[in-house]
């Protein structure tokens, strides 16, 4: 007993020693002194950090990024989002599908043709796939570069202009694909046929990248009926390639396909899994939105 | 503290009681056999049938060993220090911290369960290291003991039997001669010549004869008590009867003495405490603060409570156990190699921080064999050659003199060498006899020549063996000229009875008349070698007139009809036991290291002050009080006690003294002699010393050492001589016996303390770069820069060598040459020291970190100002396309893998920065120049295997999904290498500093 009230007595003393006037063990003095210390030696190492951090932007250019290994081959991003990694809602309640028929939307907003009207900004690059548009080199000698136009109502049926709740309310949902943007990336069109699935291999094209959904388990094959693709082309046509970036195309629209499925099995877990393919386009084990995504569909009545 | 003296008290009380009882059990038994005995061949002893039965109540007679802790407690005990109840306390919040994750559904982040396991796993592990380490002293210690089990010739149904000394029984009759081991307390019935080295017992290094009187009331005192565990020095058969045994001993109650000692908390033990209690403020005071700062941005309280958490233990230094018991062991196994065994880990730096050792005397200080010290003769002191090893220089051995001297000490010698000794150099040559005739013996052999040869030449005619009423001993001999028949006596013994018996004296050869110059010139030399605390005989001899006595002639040592005075005095010689050759180097090294030795004995105050004279422990010219008072020729009183700076005391005066008075002869004379101490005492002064704020260590090596030996807060035990309550009792053990092992101790425990500083400190450094990314990761919501598992694999794989390659480092300075530290305030850990490495180094080596890892992350496409606030995007396992500053767009596992890219590059700068650590740690004084770069090899190789094994981890295919770490590109090696160029100058000029100006502001706040 008596060691802990020692053990206060001292923790009192050390934090205000009223006989040597310290606190926490030191003087008035004594704090200023290691304040004002410390207050240069901070001030000194956050010099040299900005001073190295400063020096390591100008090595960076603003137009190319450095190093791109991470960010490809690109990856396939699809809206709507699955959200707890499924697509699920229920005919019969129009609340249930909302959100995602808003964020199908929202995404198109940006293809409205009125946006697009900007003819600085905007060009035409055909009504089939071509090859790569190029626009000359990665930096801001040209200043800002055109974009191609994508109008939404290349989507057909999923462009929300006919059918605003994206063929949800009727169990037929659409999803919008897109490939993410990489800078500077060309993503070439399959070199051979042979690797594409069978429905593919008839209709393929030399400038598109195409795109192909089928049931990831075996057991659903006969559930998720007929799958129908919209956009330029059914897949990503090579003109809107490559990127140039935010600073020199910040208007830039990537090409979309959409995705309808007609007549999904109600009432049952599905999962389909979406593929591009193209000679570039890479999948990872671990990554399973590279080149692909697979997506859950529960469709209640 | 008065308790405890109050138990003692009654303990004593308690054994005095019981001693007394069973005295008077063992009485009355005797009395009944006594009273049945006809003549002493008719002693029947106990019948076997009641000795069994006598066995089976009593037990076998063998000390038990102490209850010995259970394994599964010494094994608990290695997980309850300091640091590892921090790393529990760690452990178990990581679990609530991963309760919490789970019961929010967040079932991705297993981090903190990892940490959890990870945690404990490191404690168990290096428990078991502790374990084992004690583990296998032990079995050294076990391996001393006898293997063959010591036997007892014994008396039952009439007949001698020879038999296992643990089968004895109390009321056994035993018999036993010269050379035996005293197989039990036991009371003398018949006797002749016997005496006994009590010296395992009372450390008086005299043998004490033994004979059926009793002769005190202190059974310990008393001449017809025969202890267990002593041994008969000589004497032919006498015989006893046991009156105690196994604990009931009277060395089985010491030794229960000592089990009833608390242990100490080692130094080493409180500073590592000290340490937790400053890191563990530090971890509340930077959780606490950053709580409070994540609800102010604005986060739910749980989040928060789990940043709290995550604060705290990323503050723990998980690799620092580990550190310090590897540097620990390491230490223990160098000293190790220098033949200090040490028990206990932690004692490996206790005598490092000591600065009191009260050694014993006899055994440790000595050689604890009575060898000739000085001759007198031709009126001249010579000193003979008192070496182990006979390296010594040797006296004049011309004169005539010492060739009649010489003779008289072999002839009148009943000592003989045991046989089959050829080989054993003379000094260690085992002899049956007692210890001055023994002395003499091997002193004869050594400077005669083969003296079995030269007994044969004179042979022989009759011999008075030495007994206590004539004072001396007589032998008449022929001569070796067969041609001279004369015979000649010789006679030895004390002194002055041989000088009463002398009528003329031997000078240069010639017979001088013995008149009163020639007798003041022997007592002065008799004051002389008294004063050294020798033993001293004298020697003396005559022809025999060949007519008076021809050859034949019926010599009766019982009438003694052959002239015992009127001899001619042939010298002194004196004997003592003599100090090891090693120990008063090793004393002056305690010294100059600022070490004080008493010396702690229960031999005699005269002898105690001689060889504490001889080994430096009393340097010359330092006076006791009672010196100054025959100097001065005033009184004892009159003499101001603190102008003496040595002081001797006895057991019997330090009876009278209270504490305080011991106190204050400790702290006012700096140089101490007990003298006839009990093991009682010993605590007592042990104790004292403690007060007075000294870490003390004891040597010892009899069972009367080892209640002092546990008390202390390093009791070192003698390896050889020691006995094993001694070796249980101690925490170090000396194998080759020799006191200037314990100053190799000192140095190297010297020397772990100052390398431990630094490996806590290069460990130290790196816990602020693994913490501030978190803490950024908190405030300012960029993606995390440096993960729990890549934190682990840096505590844990990297930097362990080096960290434990420091304790190779050579020391700064002279560290034999300065004072001990002061417990008080030379700490481990103190506050510059966490402050320095902190709050500077370490934030030296975060601004490192987030340089690489804001260059990692912008050359991928990251721009520093767009990572602020990015987390929560950044972490949307939903969110595929995240933009970055080029508006390319990322998936979740895109971001992840950059992440990972992250850590690894956050890793490899703590890396780049902890290599120069380890460089700056070199020294805390000096510059690293001055040290020498590759002069720690180890060190250097340390460094090398640390970039290997981070080349491994970011290059190993497999890495990234196993441990999360990405391949890096090559140039992310070197932004941090001017980061650590800044550590290496930025500490050269700190040294610098510090070396410059001693005492400055500059070195008060930057020396650690």
């Amino acid at each position: 007993l008596t060691r802990d009230e020692g053990k206060y007595d001292g923790w009192r003393t050390f934090v205000w020693n009223s006989e040597k006037k310290e606190f926490l063990g030191r003087t008035g003095i004594s704090w200023l002194k290691i304040f004002l210390f410390y207050v240069i030696f901070y001030g000194c190492l956050a010099g040299i950090f900005i001073g190295t951090i400063q020096a390591l932007l100008l090595t960076l250019s603003n137009y190319k990024p450095t190093y791109q290994d991470r960010v490809a081959p690109p990856g396939l991003s699809h809206t709507p989002r699955s959200l707890k990694s499924e697509i699920s809602f229920s005919l019969s309640d129009p609340g249930s599908y909302m959100k995602y028929t808003e964020t199908v939307e929202n995404f198109l907003a940006k293809y409205d043709e009125l946006r697009q009207a900007d003819q600085m900004k905007f060009e035409d690059c055909g009504d089939s796939p071509m090859s790569y548009t190029d626009r000359g080199s990665l930096d801001s000698d040209q200043g800002q570069r055109k974009a191609c136009r994508f109008h939404r109502s290349l989507l057909a049926g999923c462009s929300g202009e006919s059918d605003p709740h994206y063929g949800f309310k009727d169990g037929k949902p659409c999803i919008i694909v897109k490939l993410n943007r990489v800078v500077n990336f060309r993503p070439k069109a399959p070199a051979n046929n042979q690797t594409l699935p069978d429905p593919l291999q008839t209709r393929s094209q030399p400038n598109l990248i195409p795109i192909f959904c089928k049931n990831k388990r075996d057991e659903d094959v006969d559930k998720i009926g007929e799958i129908k693709y919209f956009g330029l082309g059914e897949g990503f046509p090579l003109q809107y390639y490559p990127y140039y970036g935010k600073l020199l195309q910040p208007q830039y629209l990537q090409p979309l396909v959409a995705i309808q499925f007609t007549n999904l099995t109600r009432d049952q877990e599905l999962r389909i899994e979406c593929k591009a393919y193209g000679a570039n386009i890479g999948y990872s084990e671990k990554d399973r939105y590279q080149g692909r995504f697979d997506v859950k569909f529960t469709i209640t009545s | 503290m008065f308790e405890m003296d109050g138990e003692m008290d009654k303990k004593k009380k308690k054994k005095k009681k019981i001693n007394k009882k069973e005295k008077m059990e063992g009485m009355k038994k005797e009395m009944d056999i006594v009273s049945k005995r006809q003549t002493p061949q008719g002693f029947r002893g106990l019948t076997s049938a009641f000795a069994a039965q006598v066995l089976e109540r009593d037990g076998p007679n063998e000390l038990k060993p102490p209850k010995g802790t259970p394994e599964y407690v010494k094994f608990a005990r290695q997980l309850a220090g300091g640091l590892q109840c921090l790393m529990w306390v760690a452990a178990c919040i990581c679990f609530i911290a991963f309760g919490i994750e789970l019961a929010r559904g967040n079932v991705t982040c297993f981090d903190n369960l990892y940490l959890a396991i990870t945690l404990i796993a490191v404690v168990v592990v290096t428990g078991c290291f502790g374990y084992y380490q004690e583990f296998k002293s032990t079995n050294i210690i076990a391996s001393f003991k006898n293997l063959v089990p010591q036997q007892a010739i014994v008396i039952r149904d009439g007949q001698k039997n020879q038999i296992n000394a643990h089968q004895l029984v109390v009321g056994d009759l035993v018999e036993i001669k010269g050379g035996d081991g005293i197989p039990a307390d036991i009371r003398i019935i018949t006797s002749q010549a016997c005496k006994v080295d009590n010296s395992s017992l009372t450390g008086e290094s005299e043998p004490q004869t033994r004979t059926p009187e009793c002769t005190h009331e202190n059974p310990l005192e008393t001449r017809n008590i025969a202890f267990f565990s002593t041994t008969c020095m000589e004497g032919t058969v006498t015989t006893g009867m046991i009156i105690n045994t196994g604990d009931r001993t009277i060395i089985g109650r010491i030794a229960t003495l000592a089990s009833g000692v608390g242990n100490e908390k080692t130094p080493i033990a409180i500073e590592i405490e000290h340490f937790v209690d400053i890191i563990a403020g530090l971890a509340i005071f930077f959780g606490f603060t950053f709580f409070v700062v994540a609800m102010f941005i604005g986060y739910a309280f749980l989040e928060a409570m789990i940043f709290f958490m995550a604060i705290v233990v990323a503050y723990v230094p998980e690799g620092l156990l580990a550190t310090v018991t590897v540097c620990l062991s390491l230490t223990a196994k160098r000293l190790a190699r220098k033949n200090c065994v040490v028990k206990n880990l932690e004692a490996v730096e206790t005598l490092g921080s000591t600065s009191v050792i009260c050694s014993d005397k006899t055994g440790t200080l000595t050689q604890n064999r009575m060898t000739v010290a000085h001759l007198w003769f031709d009126n001249h002191i010579h000193a003979a050659d008192t070496t182990e090893d006979q390296s010594g220089k040797s006296f004049d051995q011309s004169s005539e003199t010492w060739r009649s001297l010489a003779r008289v000490a072999s002839l009148c010698n009943r000592a003989t060498f045991r046989p089959d000794q050829e080989g054993v150099p003379i000094p260690k040559r085992l002899v049956v006899g007692d210890a001055s005739e023994t002395a003499l013996l091997k002193f004869t052999e050594l400077t005669v020549g083969n003296i079995v040869d030269y007994r044969e030449r004179f042979k022989k005619a009759v011999e008075l063996p030495f007994n206590s009423t004539n004072k001396f001993q007589v032998s008449i001999h022929e001569l070796d000229d067969p041609l001279d028949l004369r015979y000649l006596l010789v006679m030895k013994g004390a002194p002055e009875r041989i000088l009463e018996r002398c009528s003329t004296i031997l000078i240069k050869g010639q017979e001088l008349p013995l008149d009163e110059q020639w007798s003041e010139a022997f007592q002065t030399a008799y004051m002389d070698l008294g004063g050294l605390g020798e033993r001293v005989l004298g020697f003396c001899h005559l022809h025999l007139n060949e007519k008076e006595y021809p050859r034949g002639c019926p010599f009766d040592p019982d009438e003694m009809n052959f002239p015992t005075s009127g001899l001619c005095f042939a010298g002194l010689i004196s004997m003592i036991d003599p100090p090891r050759a090693t120990v008063p180097d090793a004393v002056m090294k305690c010294r100059t290291a600022g070490i004080r030795v008493v010396m702690v004995t229960g031999d005699h105050p005269i002898t105690a002050r001689a060889i504490a004279a001889n080994v430096g422990i009393i340097t010359e010219g330092s006076e006791t009080v009672e010196d100054i008072a025959q100097r001065k020729r005033i009184p004892v009183e009159q003499v101001n006690k603190r102008d003496a700076r040595a002081c001797v005391i006895s057991g019997g005066q330090l009876k009278d003294m209270s504490s305080d008075e011991l106190d204050e002869a400790l702290r006012s004379h700096p140089e101490m002699v007990f003298a006839r101490t009990s093991p009682q005492q010993k605590l007592i002064i042990v104790e004292s010393c403690q007060r007075l704020g000294s870490i003390v260590a004891v040597t010892g090596d009899g069972v009367n050492d080892s209640p002092a030996l546990k008390k202390a807060d390093i009791g070192v035990a003698m390896g050889i001589a020691g006995s094993d309550a001694a070796k249980n009792a101690a925490d170090m053990i000396l194998l080759d016996d020799n006191f200037a092992s314990i100053v190799t101790g000192v140095e190297q425990g010297r020397l772990i303390f100052d390398n431990l500083k630094k490996s806590i400190a290069y460990t130290l450094t790196k816990n602020i770069p693994e913490l501030t990314p978190y803490l950024i990761y908190i405030t300012v919501s960029v993606p995390l820069p440096l993960g729990c598992i890549t934190i682990l694999f840096i505590e844990l794989a990297t930097d362990i060598y080096p960290s434990v390659s420091l304790a190779y480092e050579k020391a700064e300075s002279d560290i034999m040459n300065l004072k001990p530290r002061n417990p008080r305030q030379h700490r481990l850990v103190n506050e510059a020291l966490a402050v320095y490495s902190y709050f500077q180094i370490g934030a030296i080596q975060s601004y490192a970190g987030f340089t690489d890892y804001f260059a990692a992350m912008a050359q991928e496409g990251w721009f520093p100002l767009l990572c602020v606030g990015l987390r929560p995007q950044w972490e949307d396992v939903h969110l595929q396309d995240l933009q970055d500053s080029y508006g390319q767009e990322w998936t979740f596992s895109q971001r992840l893998y950059q992440q990972y890219t992250c850590y690894t590059v956050f890793f490899v700068s703590i890396e780049i920065c902890q290599i120069s650590d380890v460089l700056i740690r070199k020294t805390r004084r000096l510059s690293v120049f001055q040290q020498g770069f590759f002069r720690n090899r180890v060190l250097v190789s340390a460094i090398v295997f640390q970039l290997l094994l981070g080349n491994l981890l970011c290059y190993c295919p497999g890495m990234p999904n196993i441990f999360n770490f990405m391949p890096i590109r090559v140039q992310w090696w070197f932004v941090p290498v001017p980061y650590g160029i800044l550590i290496f100058v930025y500490d050269e000029i700190r040294k610098l500093g510090v070396r410059r100006f001693p005492g400055s502001w500059w070195d008060q706040e930057l020396y650690y």
